[in-house]
């Protein structure tokens, strides 16, 4: 298992993390207990500006490893240092702060959107859950927010039922982007959507992390759209990082077992009719 | 040349649901049809009516849909036949396989009962001699020990083992025609190979026609012969694998090819969709 | 399994030992002195102190309570010498009105009690699962309309205005049943069952509304289940859908409810006796709250206690057959 050596140019570096889920059995006096370790020494660092993936199946321990890095949940063991700072066990401050520096994008867009809620008062409320004053006013700041993420600024006094699936991400994005932060979390962020939607909300995302210098953790089960966003990645199994690297090592040069049989289980379309069409478009754009 | 007789026709079939707002369209004049031994490919995005027209053809729709033109098994029609009837088609004739493997069996009987009722419910006879079928169609999905294995439940097999248990049972009384509706969707990857892998071995050995309903177009380029684009409950194109995936004829085609992520192409065509 | 069972029999009888421990503890503290109540109107401070000795008040809360269970489990002896009175186990103690042992008032109040339960609970069965298939299954329909009214009505008129409502009715106007007053079955299997039979009713018809609600939201739930879509797709009869597929996911959480409910009636329905005035544990308990009868209130608080513990248990177990997912995670 390897780390990058340029541990001080991290946004957040994790350390030996675990988790490890208890079951008790039924009745007042117990019955046998279950272990169950979710997420096992798990180390890595998310580069500054950059995007770390953490790819795996099912049961993979990938999720988990995305709450514990934006301290949804506490894990077991381990430390995570976020911007230069221990935020293991932080005071009271020091969580605030970090809720304000990282951010999380959900999978399903509308359970992740207050129903009754407008679009604005969704994406303001992690400002007024941070006490901050947005200098122009909120009204504008959402404004900008959302013309940034593609939506009609005016439809800011609509409610998510208004919207479309890939709408609704935008929204989400939206609402992680108002606090400003430097690290945002997306769990499986593009997973729940039509494939043209995604490949537009796969842009945003990209073209935000240029303007912004965001850094991401971008989790997902789907090699194809990892191979789209990330920088870095991690390929969870089991609870374990089995192998992690550059994005190109990992995909051109697999070194462990179960990284191979994971990327070439990943349906493509027959190479052959793909470059047939590659060289038809080609032929298009020189007649035209 | 004569083509053989398709096995499933369906031509101009529309479908439609009573809304407090009018008459809502969800299918709109859509005309397919499917030989022996040959996969139809429909894709569609969310909306497109790729799933209502797999329900419309088993008399499926939920309450209140309304499937009109037709839609012929083996050169019989089957719109507007009687619930009875219909009830006899499905899964003697014509077989289906859902998205979701885990809530489409029921908790709480054997996987073996829900297999056997399918064969019983069309052939009768006695538990006994069901039994036999029972386990030979779990051993056809390559379900290991498959006479100790039709006793347990749904819950005590893995996502990808559940997705055989659905297709050994909708394949039991050897139906011609298969409807499996996103079948690999809800499955991980490596288990999505495995299933993929499988319902093609089933067709070579039965020869059976397959409808082949998804939205991920690298899977269907992967089992279809011949592939159906849905958009809005419209067809939008229709033609061989080959040609659809080398030569889209239609723009919106060509806008779903680019915006699928290659595995092997780094910021390849996605940067087309944006623009 | 067997380490499940044993783990939960276990269990049930620690909370009984606690609920035991609290209610002796709320009588001890809240009560007025036991002594002054026995000894009535023509007392003197010698026989206070007599009585006190005799049934142990004066000895420490700890020693009192320990006594008190000793004498359930082992049974104990009052006072000593010639003046001594056994109580044998499960002795629960003697009434402070009418100083006969609380077990045996116990004992001849539960036949009633449990005869009102057992009969309402056949009807309410039948009415409410009945009624909530019916309606379900054909929802939107007059039929489901009709039913829900009825569940309505179950569940919003309070017991004892039903009562009332059915003993004028059918008493006082129509005179087709005589006023209620039980009856042992040998002695009259006719009147027995007249005089059972309104608090049946009374009794089922609440319970019966709550069930048809209940049922006809699990059915509509469960008719929505992917399985079920399932179960068309192969071709199933509507009949054997309904009956295998649709019925047994639905029912399977009204034997929860219907565990609780009939434990819970086992200790006394203390409306619908006191209303009809059968001599059951429910109107043994309104008395003796009425009169302060403190070992008997303790009599009955633990026997309701006991049967709805004991309810809990049994409902678990039946879970452990009725849904194979409890089943092999209990394993």
């Amino acid at each position: 298992m390897t780390t990058t050596s340029a541990a001080e140019d991290s946004i957040l570096s994790v350390r030996g993390l675990s988790k490890e889920y208890v079951t008790k059995g039924s009745g007042a006096f117990g019955g046998r207990k279950h272990r169950f370790l979710a997420v096992n020494d798990v180390s890595f660092d998310v580069p500054r500006g950059r995007t770390l993936a953490v790819v795996g199946e099912s049961g993979s321990g990938k999720s988990t490893t995305a709450r514990i890095a934006a301290k949804l949940i506490e894990p077991t063991g381990g430390t995570l240092v976020f911007d230069g700072q221990d935020v293991t066990h932080p005071d009271a401050r020091a969580l605030a702060r970090f809720r304000g520096d990282v951010q999380v994008v959900f999978q399903d867009p509308f359970s992740s959107l207050n129903p009754k809620h407008t679009v604005e008062r969704i994406i303001a409320a992690p400002l007024q859950y941070q006490g901050i004053r947005a200098p122009q006013g909120t009204r504008a700041l959402v404004r900008d927010l959302l013309d940034r993420v593609g939506l009609n600024p005016d439809h800011s006094g609509r409610y998510p039922a208004q919207f479309s699936g890939g709408q609704a991400q935008r929204i989400g994005i939206a609402r992680a982007l108002a606090v400003n932060p430097k690290l945002v979390v997306c769990d499986e962020a593009v997973s729940a959507l039509d494939v043209s939607v995604q490949a537009t909300v796969i842009n945003l995302l990209r073209d935000l992390q240029r303007e912004r210098g965001l850094s991401y953790i971008f989790i997902a089960h789907d090699l194809a759209v990892v191979r789209q966003l990330a920088d870095r990645v991690a390929v969870m199994h089991q609870g374990r990082i089995v192998e992690q690297g550059g994005r190109d090592d990992i995909f051109d040069a697999p070194r462990h077992e179960y990284t191979r049989a994971l990327l070439s289980a990943v349906p493509t379309i027959n190479p052959e009719w793909d470059r047939a069409r590659a060289s038809m478009i080609a032929a298009e754009e020189r007649a035209s | 040349m004569t083509a053989p007789a398709p096995l499933l026709e369906v031509k101009n079939l529309t479908i439609t649901f009573p809304t407090p707002g009018g008459t809502v369209t969800v299918v709109d004049d859509l005309s397919f049809a499917i030989r022996d031994n040959a996969t139809l490919g429909v894709v569609g995005e969310s909306g497109s009516g790729k799933s209502m027209t797999s329900l419309a053809v088993m008399g499926l729709l939920p309450p209140g849909g309304r499937a009109t033109g037709s839609v012929l098994l083996d050169g019989e029609e089957l719109l507007g036949r009687s619930e009875r009837e219909l009830r006899r088609i499905r899964g003697e004739r014509v077989g289906m396989v859902f998205q979701d493997p885990l809530s489409s069996l029921n908790p709480y009987y054997t996987v073996g009962l829900q297999i056997e009722e399918a064969y019983r419910a069309h052939r009768g006879g006695s538990r006994r001699a069901a039994r036999a079928v029972v386990v030979e169609a779990l051993e056809r999905v390559r379900i290991t020990d498959p006479a100790r294995r039709a006793d347990h439940y749904p819950h005590q097999f893995s996502g990808g083992m559940r997705q055989r248990i659905m297709i050994a049972m909708a394949l039991c009384l050897e139906p011609r025609v298969l409807i499996a509706d996103e079948p690999t969707t809800a499955l991980d990857v490596t288990v999505q190979a495995q299933i993929l892998d499988l319902l093609r071995d089933l067709q070579a050995q039965t020869g059976m026609a397959m409808l082949f309903i998804t939205h991920d177009l690298a899977v269907v380029s992967q089992v279809a012969q011949e592939v159906l684009v849905m958009r809005n409950g419209s067809m939008v194109e229709h033609g061989s694998a080959e040609q659809i995936f080398s030569r889209p004829r239609e723009a919106y085609t060509r806008v779903l090819l680019d915006a699928v992520p290659r595995i092997d192409d780094p910021f390849g065509d996605l940067r087309r969709v944006s623009a | 399994m067997v380490g499940y069972l044993a783990r939960r029999l276990l269990s049930a009888l620690g909370i009984l030992l606690l609920i035991s421990l609290f209610t002796y503890v709320i009588f001890f503290l809240l009560s007025p002195d036991p002594a002054v109540l026995i000894c009535g109107k023509t007392c003197t401070p010698d026989r206070i102190d007599q009585i006190r000795g005799t049934l142990g008040l004066d000895q420490p809360f700890w020693v009192q309570f320990w006594d008190f269970l000793r004498g359930f489990f082992v049974g104990r002896t009052y006072g000593d010498g010639a003046s001594a009175v056994s109580c044998p186990a499960p002795c629960l103690g003697f009434s402070f009105q009418t100083n006969r042992s609380v077990t045996e008032m116990i004992e001849t109040r539960l036949p009633v009690s449990a005869t009102v339960a057992l009969g309402a609970a056949v009807l309410w069965l039948l009415a409410g699962v009945g009624a909530g298939l019916l309606s379900a299954v054909k929802q939107g329909t007059w039929w489901d309309r009709g039913a829900m009214m009825f569940a309505l009505g179950g569940i919003s008129l309070p017991n004892y205005f039903v009562a009332l409502i059915l003993q004028y009715v059918l008493v006082v106007q129509m005179q087709i049943l005589p006023f209620p007053s039980a009856v042992p079955f040998g002695e009259d299997p006719v009147r027995w069952f007249q005089s059972y039979l309104m608090p049946w009713l009374v009794l089922a018809f609440g319970y019966a509304a709550v069930y048809a609600r209940l049922v006809r939201a699990n059915v509509l739930d469960t008719l929505g289940e992917n399985f079920l879509r399932t179960a068309r797709a192969k071709g199933l009869s509507g009949r054997l859908i309904l009956r295998r597929h649709a019925l047994r996911p639905s029912l399977t959480p009204v034997v929860t409810m219907f565990g609780m409910d009939f434990a819970g009636l086992l200790g006394g329905a203390l409306i619908t006796e006191t209303v009809f005035g059968l001599n059951g544990v429910g109107k043994l308990a309104a008395d003796s709250i009425a009169k302060n009868d403190q070992p008997v209130i303790m009599g009955v608080t633990l026997l309701a206690a006991f049967f709805v513990v004991i309810g809990n248990v049994i409902v678990d177990i039946t879970y452990t057959f009725l849904d194979p997912r409890v089943r092999i995670a209990t394993r």
